[in-house]
C-alpha cells in the first residue's frame, strides 16, 4: 500500500489530469469525494470542479480519451510537461529535468512512467507524498506555469481549466503577473485546424531607429553628443 | 618577546602559498561557485550517433547525457585523418542538427500508440464477440463503418491504444488482405535505407516475409537521373566531397553547395585557395553564386541549351578544328563515340536506328553467343568490322571477354572514331534530325527553327547478314553532325561560327537561356582547358534543380556529355557530382538479405512508386499531357499516340516495369489453380493471361480488387513531403477532403486510355488502413488511422553511411525511447509477432506467385533485342523474355516471426552477391551463428539470431564486403570470371579487416573497396565514380560496355532521345481559364521547390528555432518585377494555385530571383502556420497541393540492357518543375481556428 499519509486532493488532481481511462471513470465518485470535501479549496473552487467530475465519471470513454489527446498530447501550448512553456526547446530543458529528477530521488523516489519528470501528474503525485508546506512551496514555484494553461483553457471552455485554478489556489500564492504574461504571450495553438496561431507571424518589422533615414540609433546619440558644448570639469565635491 | 605586533588579529592572508615562481598561488577563497558552471556542463556518458534524416550529410555527433536524460549535442571531431595534402572532412554538421536534442523531448513528440477514434472504438467492439482477423473483416464489410473512420482521415480524432491493442489491428489487416485479395495489396514505403538501414530493413523484412510491396523513393523523389542508368548501367555513384579539392574546374550548375550539403561545402572553399577555378551556373543568386568566379544565370529549365552550347564549343576545339591526344584516346576506349549506328530509312530520308550487332553481319562476326547483344566497330588500323571486347554480350554467357582492354578477342583492336577522311567513308548523306526548340510554350523562347533537321554525315555501306546493304555511320560522326558542327561536308543547319542563329551555336544559347554567347564560350573553353592539361580533373556538381524537370535526362545527358568529351568521368578531381537523395548505401550487399527477407525467399516484391502512386491516387485520370506533344517528329511508325498511362501498362506486361498488385486475382489463389491444374506456376500464369482468364492488375487501376489496401510509412513524411499530386493522395487514396481544382478526362470529356479500363465514377478511400511510424506529428501521422510512436536518432542502434565521405558510423541509443516509443526494429518485431499470432485464423503455409520484372544485372536483361508486345500478338508470352517472370515462393504464415528474428538457410544455399556477380557465404553465416548465437529449436532451429538491432547490424557488416574484406576479396575474384583480369589487389591489403558495430562505435570506420562500386578506397586517390571503369578496364554496365552517348532502344528512339536535345519544358496545362478567378491581380509563375536553408526536407520545418531563423511558416520567393505586377509586397500573405490545388504562404520578394519564377523550398509543414485557402476553403495546402505527377515514357523502357528495371535503379521519376501557378495576394486570412462541430455533430 502507498503511504497513508499522502495528500489525497493533490494525488485526486494528479489523476483528473491523467490519461481518461475506464479505470479513471469507475474511481471518479470516489475521487469527486475526496475534492469535494477539501478545505483547502474555496467553494466556488470546488464547484468548478464538479463538470469535470461528472464528464470523467459519466462520459463516453473514447470522446473523453480524443478530447484528452487533442488537448495535451497535441497542443503545444496545454502541454502538461511543464518545461515546455519555460524552455520549450532549448537546451536548458535537458539540464532542469535533470535536477527535477534528482528532487524525486532525494525524496526518496525513482519514477516508474514512461513520462518525462516534468509531466504535471507525475509532479503533482510527488508533491502528494511531501510535507504539504514543501509541496505548496513548489507548487508556487511552477503557479506561473498553472495559471497561464490554466486561462488558456477558459479560453477553451474547457472543464480541464478548473484543476489548474485548484492547483493555483492549493499554492497559496498569486502568480506572477508578469510571469504569466510572458508565458501567454507565447503564440497559441490548435491542432485541431493542424495550426499554430496567428501571433507567431507577426513579427516586428526591422526598422533602423524611429526614422528609418536617421541612421542608427547609437550613433546619432553619440554626434548629438559631440554637438553639445565641452561640458566644464566636474565640481568638487561639497565638504 | 611578544608577537602581537606582528601577528594579525582580526585579517587572515588570503593566499595560502605560492607556487611556479610565483605565478601561482592557493587561496582560501570559497569557490563553490565555480560548481554552477561544472554542473552546467557536466554529464554521465557521451554516446556517438547522428541524424537519421534523409540527408547526405552523415554527420557523427557527439551526444551528451545525464541522468538518462540527453541534455545537448556536439559535432564529433575524430574521423579517421585524410593523407598528406588533402584537407580532412572535419567538422561535420550543420545548425539543423544542432537543434536536434530538442526533438527528444518535444511537445510534438508522439507518446504513445494513437488510433483514431473511431476505428478503435469498432474495432472494441467487434473484437468483444470476432477473432481479430474476423474482425477486420466485419469492419471493411460494411461501408458505412468503414466510411466512418476513412472520411476523418486528417480531422483529428486520436486516442491512446496500447502496443499490443495497435499491432493486433495492423497484423489483422494485413492478414485479412492477404487472404481476401493477395499479400501484393499491402504496400510499405521508406526511403534512403543509407539513412538507417536497420530502421528501414525493419519494415522491408516484415513486408517481404509477407508478401507485400516494398516501394521504391529515389525514383518518386525524382532524385534518381536516369540519364546516370542509361549513360552507365550505374543508378547514381559520384565523387565523396573531398575530391572537390583535387578538381582543377568545378562548375556547380543547377545545385546549392553551401546550403543544402552544409557539412561538404567547405571542401569546395578550400578548393578555391588551391587555386580551382570554379563557375556557378543557377537561375537565381543562390548561397552558391557568390562562390563562382563567374555566375551564369540562365532562364530555368533551358540547361540542356546552355550544355549543348557549351558541347558545341568543346567538339569544335578540341576534337575537330584540334585533336586533344588525351580527348580523343578516352573516347576511344571509353565511349560508345566509335561504335557503329546503322541508318533507317523513312520516307526517303535516313535516321539513326540502332547500334549495329554482330548478329546483323554475316555469320556474326564469329560470334555465336548473344551476337544480338555485341556491338560492332571499325578497326583503325585497315577498316575491318570487329566487335570489341566489353559489350553486354561477353557479360553473359562467357568468360574472360568482358573489360575495355582494346582487343576484339585475342587480337588487339584499336577502334576507328569517325569517318570524316575520305577514305573511310562511302558516301556522305543528310540523316534527319529531331529539334524541339519550336515546342516551348508562351512562357519561353520559341524558336522558328523547323522540327526536322537534316546533317551531312560520313557513313560507311556494308551488307548485312540478310543480304540487305545498311549505311553505317560511328556515334562520333552523329554527335557532331546532331551537334550543329560544320566539318566541311556541306548540307545545312551546320555551322562553323558560334555567331551564327543555329541550334546549338552559343548565339542560339544566348537567344534561349539569355546567357551570353562568350560567357558560354569562355566557360565551356577554361573546363575543356583544364581538363586537356590535367587529364580530366574538371568536375560537374549538379542536382535538382536540373533533375526535377520533366526532361531531366536532357539536362543530365548535356552535361554528362561535356564529361565524356574531356575524359573526366573515372578522373580524380572529375567527373559527375550528383548530389540529390542519393545516399550511398555502402554494405548495400551485406544488407540486401536482411532487408529483404532474401536469406528466406526470393524474390521480394518491388515496386516502382511513381508509376504505383499515379495509377493508384488516379492522378492518371487528370493527364494533360498527351504522348503526341512529346514524340519525336522522326519516330519510326508505330501505335504512339496513346495516354501516358497506356504506355505503363504496356511496359509492364512486356516485363520492363514491375506491377502492384500484380493481378486482379491473389496471387495465392493463383498458385492453388495452378497446383490444381498440375502445371508450373510460371506456364500456368502464361496461359491465363494469354486466355484473358487472368488479368493484370495495372489494366484497371480503379477496380477494387487491385486498390491498395494496406500502407505502412515510416522513416517518411510521404504526404507531407514527397507525395506528388498531394490533393489527389487525400481525395483519391484516403477518402477524404481534398482541393483537387480541376475536373478529370471523363468530366472534361478528354482523349480516354486505350489500355486502362475507364470508370466514370472514380473511386475515393481506396485504402484500408495507413500507418504511420514516427517520432513526431507529421502531415502523414495527420491523416494516418494508426500512429506508432517510433524511437528518434538518440534512442535506436543503427548504421549511416554517405555518397559524400567513406565512412561508416553509427547511430546509437544513448538513452531508452523516450515515453511510449521502441525502435522501427522493435516495432516491426512487435507487428511480426502479432501477425504470427493472428494469421492461422485465415492463413498457413501457402504458395505465392511473385510476379518479377526483367532485372538489370541478370542474364535476363538480353530479353528484347526489339520491341514486341504479345497481347498485339506480336510475339508469344514467355515469361521472364517477352513478359514478366513468375516464380513461386512459400511463405510460412505461422512462422513469420520466426523468421524474421533469424538469418535463414538461403544464404548458404544460394549465396550472397549483387550487381550481377555473385559469392559463397557460407563461412560469413557461419560467424554469424557465433556471433549473435544459434536457435535452438522451432522454425528456425539452427540458424543465427537476429534479435536485437544491433544484432542486425552484424549481419549487415559481415556480410558485406565493403566492411569485411575477407568477402570484399571473394567477391573481386568473382568479378575476375567475366573480366578476364585481375581485381583482387585492390582488396587483398585489408582481407583481414572486419568492422563490427562496436568498431564504429569508437570511430567512424573507412570502407574497403569492393566491386559493387566503382571507386576504390585508396590512400593515393579520393573515392570517385567510374574509376574501376578506367584504371581497371571493367565495362561500365551498359549494352556497348562503354559510356553510351547514343540510346538506341526503339522508344528513345521515337521520343527523339537517341542524342541529347534541348527539350524545352512541357506544357501541363493547369493554369486554365476556369481556374482563374476573373479579373484579379495575379502573375503566373513557374512553380520550382528547391532545397532549404531552414530544414531537411519536412524535418526540422516544425522546429522553432528553425522556424525563428526563417519566417515562422510557409513562405514563397518571387522577384520585385513580379511581385509588382501582382500588388504584393513582402510579407503579404499570397495563395498560390492551379488545377491541382491550392497553397498558402507568406511572400518573400527578393532582388535574388529570377522573373517568372516562384520559389516554394519544398516541405514546410501544413501543420505549422497555414491558414486556410480562399480557393479551397481548407488549410493551405503543402508545395504539392499545385503539382501532379507525370510520367514519362522512355523511363518505362526494360529488358533492354543497361535500360532494365532496377529498385530505384530505373523507371518513371516523379517530376514536378514544369509546373506554373497563378500568384496572388490574400484578401482574408483564415486561421479556419473554430473546431469541425459539424463534422463532430454528425
Amino acid at each position: 500500500m502507498e503511504d497513508l499519509s499522502m495528500d489525497r486532493t493533490l494525488k485526486a488532481l494528479s489523476l483528473l489530469l491523467s490519461y481518461p481511462t475506464v479505470e479513471l471513470q469507475q474511481a471518479m465518485p470516489e475521487i469527486g469525494g475526496v475534492l469535494a470535501a477539501e478545505p483547502r479549496l474555496t467553494a466556488a473552487a470546488r464547484r468548478a470542479l464538479r463538470p469535470l467530475v461528472e464528464d470523467l465519471g459519466q462520459g463516453d470513454v473514447y470522446d473523453l480519451e480524443e478530447r484528452y489527446v487533442l488537448l495535451f498530447d497535441r497542443t503545444r501550448s496545454l502541454s502538461l510537461n511543464l518545461f515546455e512553456h519555460v524552455h520549450g526547446e532549448s537546451r536548458d530543458r535537458g539540464g532542469a529535468m535533470v535536477d527535477l529528477l534528482e528532487t524525486y530521488r532525494a525524496g526518496g523516489f525513482e519514477p516508474a512512467t514512461s513520462e518525462l519528470p516534468d509531466h504535471l501528474p507525475v509532479l503533482l503525485e510527488f508533491l502528494a507524498t511531501r510535507p504539504q508546506a514543501e509541496a505548496r512551496e513548489m507548487l508556487q514555484d511552477a503557479a506561473h506555469i498553472l495559471s497561464a494553461v490554466g486561462e488558456r483553457l477558459v479560453t477553451r471552455e474547457s472543464p480541464y481549466a478548473a484543476v489548474f485554478a485548484a492547483l493555483v489556489q492549493l499554492s497559496g500564492a498569486q502568480a506572477d503577473d508578469a510571469a504569466v504574461a510572458e508565458i501567454l504571450a507565447q503564440p497559441e495553438t490548435d491542432p485541431n485546424d493542424l495550426e499554430a496561431i496567428d501571433k507567431i507571424w507577426e513579427e516586428t518589422e526591422v526598422t533602423f531607429g524611429p526614422d528609418p533615414n536617421a541612421g542608427c540609433p547609437q550613433v546619432r546619440d553619440m554626434l548629438a553628443q559631440m554637438d553639445r558644448p565641452n561640458p566644464r570639469p566636474a565640481e568638487p565635491a561639497a565638504q | 618577546m611578544s608577537h602581537l605586533l606582528d601577528r594579525l588579529n582580526f585579517l587572515q592572508s588570503k593566499e595560502l602559498e605560492q607556487f611556479a615562481n610565483g605565478h601561482g598561488q592557493v587561496t582560501r577563497e570559497n569557490r563553490d561557485w565555480e560548481d554552477t558552471y561544472r554542473n552546467r556542463w557536466r554529464h554521465d556518458k557521451v554516446v556517438r550517433s547522428t541524424h537519421g534524416v534523409n540527408c547526405t550529410g552523415s554527420c557523427s555527433w557527439k551526444i551528451y547525457v545525464k541522468s538518462g536524460i540527453v541534455t545537448w549535442e556536439t559535432q564529433q571531431t575524430d574521423y579517421p585523418r585524410t593523407r598528406p595534402d588533402l584537407p580532412n572532412h572535419e567538422p561535420r554538421g550543420c545548425a539543423r542538427g544542432a537543434s536536434y536534442s530538442w526533438y527528444l523531448y518535444s511537445a510534438n513528440r508522439i507518446k504513445n500508440p494513437l488510433v483514431r477514434g473511431r476505428l478503435l472504438k469498432m474495432w472494441r467492439e467487434m473484437r468483444k464477440t470476432k477473432a481479430p482477423v474476423a474482425a477486420w473483416s466485419a469492419i471493411q464489410n460494411d461501408p458505412i463503418l468503414r466510411a466512418e473512420y476513412t472520411r476523418t482521415r486528417g480531422k483529428g480524432g486520436f486516442v491512446r491504444a496500447s502496443w499490443d491493442e495497435a499491432t493486433e489491428i495492423a497484423a489483422a489487416a494485413n492478414a485479412y488482405t492477404a487472404k481476401t485479395y493477395g499479400p501484393d495489396r499491402v504496400f510499405g514505403f521508406s526511403p534512403i535505407p543509407a539513412m538507417s538501414m536497420v530502421s528501414y530493413a525493419a519494415g522491408s523484412r516484415y513486408l517481404s516475409l509477407l508478401g507485400g510491396t516494398c516501394m521504391s523513393f529515389y525514383d518518386w523523389y525524382c532524385d534518381l537521373p536516369p540519364a546516370s542508368p542509361q549513360t552507365w548501367g550505374e543508378q547514381t555513384d559520384v565523387p565523396e566531397s573531398a575530391d572537390w579539392y583535387n578538381a582543377g574546374f568545378l562548375l556547380i550548375w543547377g545545385s546549392n553547395v553551401p546550403q543544402t550539403r552544409t557539412p561538404d561545402a567547405h571542401f569546395y572553399t578550400e578548393a578555391r585557395y588551391r587555386g580551382t577555378k570554379s563557375a556557378v551556373i543557377s537561375p537565381d543568386y543562390s548561397e552558391a553564386s557568390k562562390f563562382g568566379d563567374i555566375w551564369l544565370n540562365p532562364k530555368q529549365g533551358t540547361d540542356s541549351a546552355l550544355a549543348m552550347a557549351m558541347g558545341h564549343v568543346i567538339l569544335r576545339e578540341f576534337h575537330l578544328d584540334r585533336q586533344a591526344a588525351y580527348f580523343e584516346d578516352y573516347a576511344r576506349r571509353y565511349s560508345d563515340m566509335p561504335m557503329l549506328v546503322a541508318l533507317d530509312e523513312k520516307d526517303g530520308h535516313h535516321i539513326p536506328g540502332k547500334l549495329l550487332r554482330a548478329s546483323d553481319l554475316a555469320e556474326g562476326l564469329g560470334e555465336t553467343n548473344n551476337p544480338d547483344w555485341k556491338t560492332v566497330a571499325v578497326g583503325e588500323k585497315d577498316g575491318e568490322m570487329i566487335v570489341p571486347n566489353g559489350s553486354v554480350g561477353f557479360r553473359w554467357g562467357e568468360e574472360g571477354k568482358w573489360n575495355l582492354e582494346e582487343r576484339a578477342g585475342e587480337t588487339e583492336a584499336k577502334l576507328r572514331l569517325s569517318q570524316i577522311l575520305d577514305e573511310h567513308h562511302d558516301d556522305v548523306v543528310g540523316v534527319d534530325f529531331p529539334y524541339f526548340g519550336g515546342a516551348a510554350t508562351a512562357n519561353f523562347v520559341k524558336c522558328e527553327h523547323p522540327e526536322v533537321l537534316t546533317r551531312n554525315v560520313p557513313v560507311k555501306r556494308v551488307t548485312l547478314a540478310d543480304g540487305r546493304e545498311a549505311m553505317v555511320a560511328t556515334v562520333f560522326d552523329l554527335l557532331c553532325a546532331n551537334y550543329g558542327l560544320d566539318r566541311g561536308l556541306g548540307g545545312e543547319w551546320v555551322s562553323a561560327d558560334y555567331g551564327d542563329d543555329l541550334p546549338y551555336t552559343p548565339a542560339w544559347a544566348e537567344k534561349i537561356t539569355g546567357v551570353s554567347a562568350d560567357k558560354i564560350i569562355a566557360v565551356a573553353r577554361e573546363f575543356a582547358t583544364n581538363a586537356e592539361k590535367t587529364q580530366g580533373k574538371s568536375m560537374v556538381i549538379l542536382g535538382a534543380g536540373l533533375n526535377h524537370w520533366y526532361h531531366m535526362d536532357m539536362n543530365y545527358r548535356g552535361i554528362i556529355n561535356l564529361l565524356v568529351m574531356c575524359g573526366c568521368v573515372g578522373q580524380s578531381g572529375g567527373g559527375w557530382s550528383h548530389y540529390v537523395g542519393q545516399e550511398k548505401l555502402r554494405p548495400q550487399t551485406g544488407w540486401l538479405p536482411l532487408a529483404f527477407a532474401l536469406d528466406w525467399n526470393r524474390p521480394p516484391r518491388h515496386m516502382n512508386s511513381t508509376s504505383a502512386f499515379y495509377a493508384h491516387t488516379d492522378q492518371w485520370r487528370y493527364e494533360t499531357l498527351g504522348a503526341g506533344e512529346i514524340l519525336s517528329p522522326t519516330a519510326p511508325e508505330g501505335d504512339w499516340d496513346v495516354s501516358l498511362i497506356d504506355y505503363n501498362i504496356r511496359a509492364e506486361r512486356m516485363g520492363w516495369l514491375p506491377s502492384a498488385p500484380q493481378l486482379k486475382t491473389n496471387p495465392l489463389e493463383v498458385a492453388k489453380a495452378a497446383k490444381a491444374a498440375g502445371m508450373e506456376p510460371k506456364d500456368y500464369v502464361a496461359q491465363k493471361l494469354k486466355s484473358g482468364e487472368l488479368q493484370m492488375s495495372c489494366e484497371d487501376p480503379d477496380a477494387p480488387e487491385n486498390w491498395m489496401r494496406n500502407l505502412y510509412v515510416w522513416r517518411s513524411n510521404l504526404l507531407g513531403s514527397s507525395g506528388k499530386g498531394h490533393e489527389y493522395f487525400l481525395r483519391h487514396l484516403l477518402g477524404t477532403d481534398s482541393g483537387v481544382l480541376g475536373k478529370d478526362l471523363g468530366e472534361e470529356g478528354g482523349a480516354k486510355p486505350v489500355e486502362a479500363v475507364w470508370h466514370d465514377e472514380a473511386p475515393e478511400g481506396k485504402l484500408d488502413l495507413l500507418v504511420c511510424i514516427d517520432f513526431r506529428m507529421s502531415t502523414t501521422a495527420v491523416y494516418a488511422d494508426v500512429v506508432l510512436p517510433t524511437a528518434s536518432w538518440y534512442e535506436k542502434n543503427d548504421l549511416n553511411t554517405s555518397d559524400m565521405h567513406p565512412f561508416i558510423h553509427p547511430l546509437q541509443a544513448a538513452v531508452d525511447p523516450a515515453y511510449e516509443s521502441k525502435s522501427d526494429w522493435e516495432i516491426f518485431k512487435a507487428i511480426a509477432k502479432k501477425f504470427q499470432e493472428v494469421a492461422p485464423e485465415v492463413l498457413g503455409v501457402e504458395t505465392d506467385i511473385v510476379q518479377v520484372p526483367i532485372l538489370h544485372d541478370t542474364a535476363g536483361e538480353l530479353a528484347q533485342p526489339d520491341v514486341r508486345d504479345w497481347k498485339k500478338g506480336e510475339c508469344d508470352l514467355i515469361p521472364g523474355k517477352t513478359a514478366p517472370n513468375y516464380v513461386a515462393v512459400e511463405r510460412d504464415y505461422t512462422a513469420l516471426y520466426d523468421r524474421f528474428v533469424a538469418l535463414g538457410p538461403l544464404l548458404d544455399k544460394l549465396g550472397n552477391g549483387g550487381k550481377g556477380i555473385g559469392w559463397d557465404t557460407r563461412h560469413e553465416v557461419e560467424e554469424l551463428r557465433k556471433l549473435n548465437g544459434v536457435w535452438q529449436d522451432g522454425p528456425a532451429e539452427g540458424c543465427a539470431k537476429i534479435l536485437s538491432d544491433i544484432d542486425a547490424t552484424e549481419v549487415i557488416l559481415m556480410l558485406a564486403p565493403e566492411t569485411n574484406g575477407e568477402v570484399a576479396v571473394k567477391a573481386w575474384e568473382a568479378l575476375e570470371k567475366p573480366t578476364g583480369r585481375e581485381h583482387k589487389h585492390l582488396a587483398e591489403g585489408q582481407e583481414h579487416t572486419k568492422i563490427r558495430f562496436r568498431d564504429v562505435a569508437a570511430q567512424p570506420r573507412k570502407i574497403i573497396s569492393s566491386p559493387t562500386w566503382s571507386g576504390i578506397e585508396s590512400e593515393e586517390v579520393c573515392y570517385n565514380a567510374g574509376y574501376t571503369n578506367v584504371h581497371e578496364l571493367i565495362p561500365w554496365r551498359t549494352l556497348t560496355g562503354r559510356q553510351q552517348l547514343y540510346q538506341d532502344h526503339l522508344w528513345m528512339r521515337a521520343f527523339g532521345e537517341g542524342f541529347v536535345q534541348y527539350r524545352p519544358p512541357v506544357d501541363l496545362k493547369t493554369v486554365t481559364q476556369e481556374v482563374l478567378d476573373g479579373d484579379e491581380k495575379h502573375v503566373v509563375l513557374n512553380f520550382i521547390t528547391p532545397h532549404q536553408k531552414w530544414g531537411i526536407h519536412s524535418t526540422y520545418s516544425d522546429n522553432l528555432l528553425m522556424l525563428t531563423l526563417n519566417r515562422g511558416g510557409p513562405v514563397v520567393w518571387l522577384s520585385e518585377t513580379d511581385a509588382q505586377a501582382a500588388g504584393i509586397e513582402d510579407n503579404d500573405w499570397v495563395e498560390a494555385y492551379n488545377v491541382n490545388g491550392a497553397l498558402t504562404a507568406r511572400a518573400v520578394v527578393s532582388q535574388r530571383m529570377k522573373e517568372g519564377t516562384v520559389f516554394m523550398y519544398h516541405a514546410q509543414e501544413k501543420i505549422v502556420n497555414t491558414p486556410g485557402s480562399e480557393k479551397t476553403g481548407l488549410r493551405g495546402g503543402i508545395h504539392n497541393s499545385v503539382t501532379r505527377a507525370t510520367l514519362k515514357p522512355t523511363h518505362m523502357i526494360g529488358g533492354y540492357a543497361q535500360q532494365s528495371y532496377g529498385f530505384n535503379y530505373y523507371g518513371t521519376v516523379g517530376s514536378n518543375r514544369d509546373e506554373f501557378v497563378i500568384v496572388r495576394k490574400m484578401k482574408k486570412i483564415d486561421w479556419l481556428d473554430q473546431p469541425a462541430k459539424q463534422e463532430a455533430a454528425e
